[in-house]
């Protein structure tokens, strides 16, 4: 999953991007409005992390703007907790809403029910047959027996799981998987799949030709 | 409750008032109708008694009686034409007799004792032909009965023999004068010296009284008893002649007056009283719309605004100060709201830095370089909101006029030198050229405040520059003022930030605000310190070319 923070704090910025990275997002960061809204509409994030007091363009002016195009789902932080501000910001387009100072683990939690109900998915459980995702703790089962996937391998299947039934090509992967600091070669990608297959069973992840890969739903 | 009320007490006075005016006005008209009407009657009786005393003048003069002439009273009148009455009174009193006097004789003062009726005896015999309207008093009547015939018949009296005086006759012109057959019009009665009826016109009152024989002076006499009104006189022969009439017309007449006076009054009182209660209650509303208006904005509503219908009057002078209060109230609320939104801000932010660097270090195992980093960033963060907090306690210090500035003399020159100093590294860092042109510039207060504030506006003057930049700092002093100057000529400032870059939190370039830590009340203290001081900071400024802050104290009035 990838996931834009767009924070004028550099400490609290530096710190969202690594206790994100960390919960196996990739992250992309901006520190004011103008660039926040020109990676929002150039690449589709799973979920983006937005302040409202923002130097050049606000929080307000990038969310009307990026919802002309795009309906990546939006968590709104800010500190200013009016409950007028709330209004605003809920029906200028926000998914959700967080006020300064934050719980980290309400962070993480919300910006989990952003990109599960993005998907179409209202559950924190996933069940692909003999396989179970529990992406609330970030672990795979195979028949109840639990699976160590690493960080990245974890990250493909859930985003491969939560768009089951559809193809989801390489570059749908690349861009929600890997951030712009990421140097990745293509062909792992590959290496991340065979991986998955070989822990999982080879049956999961089918390969479409040409196209991308897909969990049958 | 009642009185309390403007309107009331309003009301109550004005009732007062009224009151007063519509009695004075009541009984002085009363009293002007009452002394018309007197006036009236009186001039009308004093017509007719002229009238009857000149008759019983002509009327005595003409036909003297014999041996008893009317000078031994003292009096002379006209002489009424047909009847002459003696005078009975020749052995009581021997006065001069003025003779040829009119009735206003009684003028004289003359003291008479009352005649007795004996002496009256010789009245003459009443010639009842000639004036059946009117009873003839006979001189002679019995001394008891000294009333008036009632029927106007001539009352001999039986136990006399003594000769009758002649009759007294009164013209058919002054006959004319009374209307004899109304009892409520005028009547007449005259009574001979001894106090006889002599003449009694028919509508006499039956309870006439018979004159007093003392003479007053002061010409006619009037009286009244009961509804009558009579004017009398003592004929210089000694007759008195009495003239009267029913005032029951005019009685009635006052009553009628008195009634109406007193109805117009209440009406009056009345109409008044509900026409000013309607007024002060119109004029009072204006007052109860501000009232309810003030209540509403005690009650929170800051923004509620009194409607100023009639600003013309001294009420609508009223509402526009109280609403150009209210406004001055709600724009410093609401800056105050503003400011501590904005402090609150400020405080969140670090704190949001510090909970998620804690909790993202202590999500799993770190290394120690990790939780190194991790406590540094706290700290620094703690750090600057100690900063943060410490400008707004200064802040909040100078608000409320706790800060007392301690007055020492210093020059402003040495301070700026001072400064220009401490901040070279700083410059030299940024490649900034800090010039100085300092001449003395002698001025009182806290110096070391006042060094703050240059250190502030050098600072800002070398981070908001260029590579390259120059800072040229200059003091001076002219009459009563000290002057610094701290002038760049970096990015300048943008003409919509510029007034409000005093203003608390507020930061023209939010970016480059908060990388550097400030916490955009640097300003806002600086002004706070000077105008403290009783001194003036400004600035111009040209985006691109430069900005300039001028710094101005009161410098003390003996240098």
């Amino acid at each position: 999953m990838r996931i834009l923070v767009v924070e004028d704090e550099p400490r609290l910025l530096h710190n969202l991007a690594k206790a994100l990275r960390e919960e196996g997002y990739a992250v992309d960061t901006a520190e004011n409005g103008e660039d926040g809204l020109f990676k929002a509409e150039t690449y589709n994030y799973d979920a983006v992390v937005l302040d409202i007091m923002l130097p050049q363009l606000d929080g307000w002016g990038m969310l009307e703007r990026l919802r002309k195009h795009k309906k990546t789902p939006v968590l709104m932080l800010t500190a200013r907790d009016a409950h007028t501000d709330r209004v605003r910001g809920l029906d200028s387009g926000a998914d959700d809403y967080l006020v300064k100072p934050f719980d980290l683990g309400e962070l993480l939690a919300r910006v989990r029910a952003l990109i599960r109900r993005a998907a179409g998915q209202s559950r924190s459980n996933l069940q692909i047959g003999d396989v179970a995702i529990d992406t609330r703790n970030r672990t795979v089962t195979l028949a109840g027996q639990p699976v160590t996937l690493t960080a990245r391998e974890y990250a493909i299947l859930e985003y491969l799981a939560l768009h089951r039934g559809e193809v989801v090509t390489r570059t749908d992967l690349y861009e929600h998987l890997f951030d712009e600091s990421d140097d990745t070669l293509s062909n792992l990608l590959d290496v991340h799949i065979f991986s998955i297959r070989k822990k999982l069973g080879a049956d999961l992840i089918t390969t479409r030709r040409g196209q991308g890969y897909c969990i049958e739903s | 409750m009642f009185t309390r009320s403007i309107r009331s007490k309003f009301l109550l006075w004005l009732a007062f008032l009224l009151i007063c005016l519509l009695v004075g006005f009541g009984v002085t008209a009363f009293e002007l109708f009452r002394t018309n009407q007197n006036h009236q009657i009186y001039e009308q009786l004093q017509r007719r008694l002229s009238a009857v005393a000149g008759d019983i003048s002509s009327t005595t003069r003409s036909r003297p009686p014999g041996g008893l002439n009317s000078s031994n009273r003292g009096r002379a009148h006209h002489h009424p034409k047909n009847t002459s009455e003696t005078d009975p009174a020749t052995c009581e009193t021997n006065q001069p007799n003025p003779s040829v006097t009119n009735q206003t004789e009684s003028l004289e003062p003359r003291r008479r004792r009352i005649p007795h009726d004996h002496f009256d005896d010789f009245s003459p015999p009443q010639k009842p032909g000639e004036s059946p309207t009117f009873s003839e008093g006979n001189e002679f009547g019995p001394p008891e009965n000294n009333q008036p015939n009632e029927m106007g018949e001539p009352d001999f009296g039986s136990n006399r023999s003594r000769p009758e005086p002649p009759a007294l006759k009164l013209s058919a012109e002054v006959l004319d004068l009374f209307d004899q057959s109304n009892p409520k019009s005028f009547y007449f009665a005259v009574w001979s010296p001894l106090g006889r009826d002599r003449l009694r016109s028919s509508n006499a009152p039956v309870e006439l009284e018979i004159v007093s024989p003392v003479v007053r002076a002061g010409g006619p006499q009037v009286r009244t008893y009961g509804d009558y009104f009579e004017s009398y006189l003592h004929h210089v022969n000694g007759y008195r002649i009495l003239v009267g009439r029913s005032i029951a017309p005019e009685l009635a007449a006052r009553r009628h007056f008195v009634l109406w006076l007193v109805a117009a009054g209440t009406i009056i009182l009345v109409a008044g009283l509900c026409g000013s209660w309607w007024l002060a209650g119109r004029a009072l509303r204006p007052v109860q719309k501000i009232s309810a208006a003030a209540s509403r904005i005690s009650a929170g509503n800051l923004s509620e605004r009194i409607d100023v219908a009639e600003t013309d009057n001294e009420l609508g002078q009223l509402a526009t100060t109280l609403n150009s209060t209210f406004s001055r109230l709600e724009s410093a609320f609401e800056q105050q709201k503003q400011f501590t939104a904005d402090a609150s801000h400020e405080l969140r932010t670090p704190l949001a830095v510090m909970i998620s660097e804690a909790q993202t270090t202590l999500a799993r195992p770190r290394n120690e370089s990790e939780y190194r980093e991790t406590v540094e960033a706290c700290l620094t963060t703690a750090q600057q909101m100690r900063k943060l907090t410490e400008s707004l306690l200064e802040l909040a210090r100078y608000d409320s006029g706790q800060e007392n500035i301690r007055r020492t003399p210093f020059d402003l020159a040495d301070l700026t030198g001072d400064a220009a100093g401490l901040l070279k590294s700083l410059a030299a860092e940024r490649n900034v050229r800090i010039e100085t042109d300092l001449s003395a510039a002698p001025t009182t207060g806290d110096a070391d405040r006042i060094r703050q504030v240059i250190i502030n506006l050098i600072s800002n003057a070398i981070y908001y520059n260029k590579s390259e930049g120059r800072v040229r700092v200059s003091s001076r002093h002219t009459t009563g003022e000290a002057i610094v100057v701290v002038e760049d000529n970096g990015m300048g400032i943008a003409a919509e930030d510029l007034p409000n870059i005093f203003k608390r939190f507020y930061r023209a370039d939010k970016a480059r605000s908060r990388a550097s830590g400030n916490s955009g009340l640097g300003l806002a203290i600086c002004k706070a310190i000077v105008d403290a001081h009783g001194g003036q900071l400004t600035v111009t400024s040209k985006p691109g070319e430069g900005t300039t802050f001028t710094l101005t104290l009161p410098a003390p009035t003996n240098t």
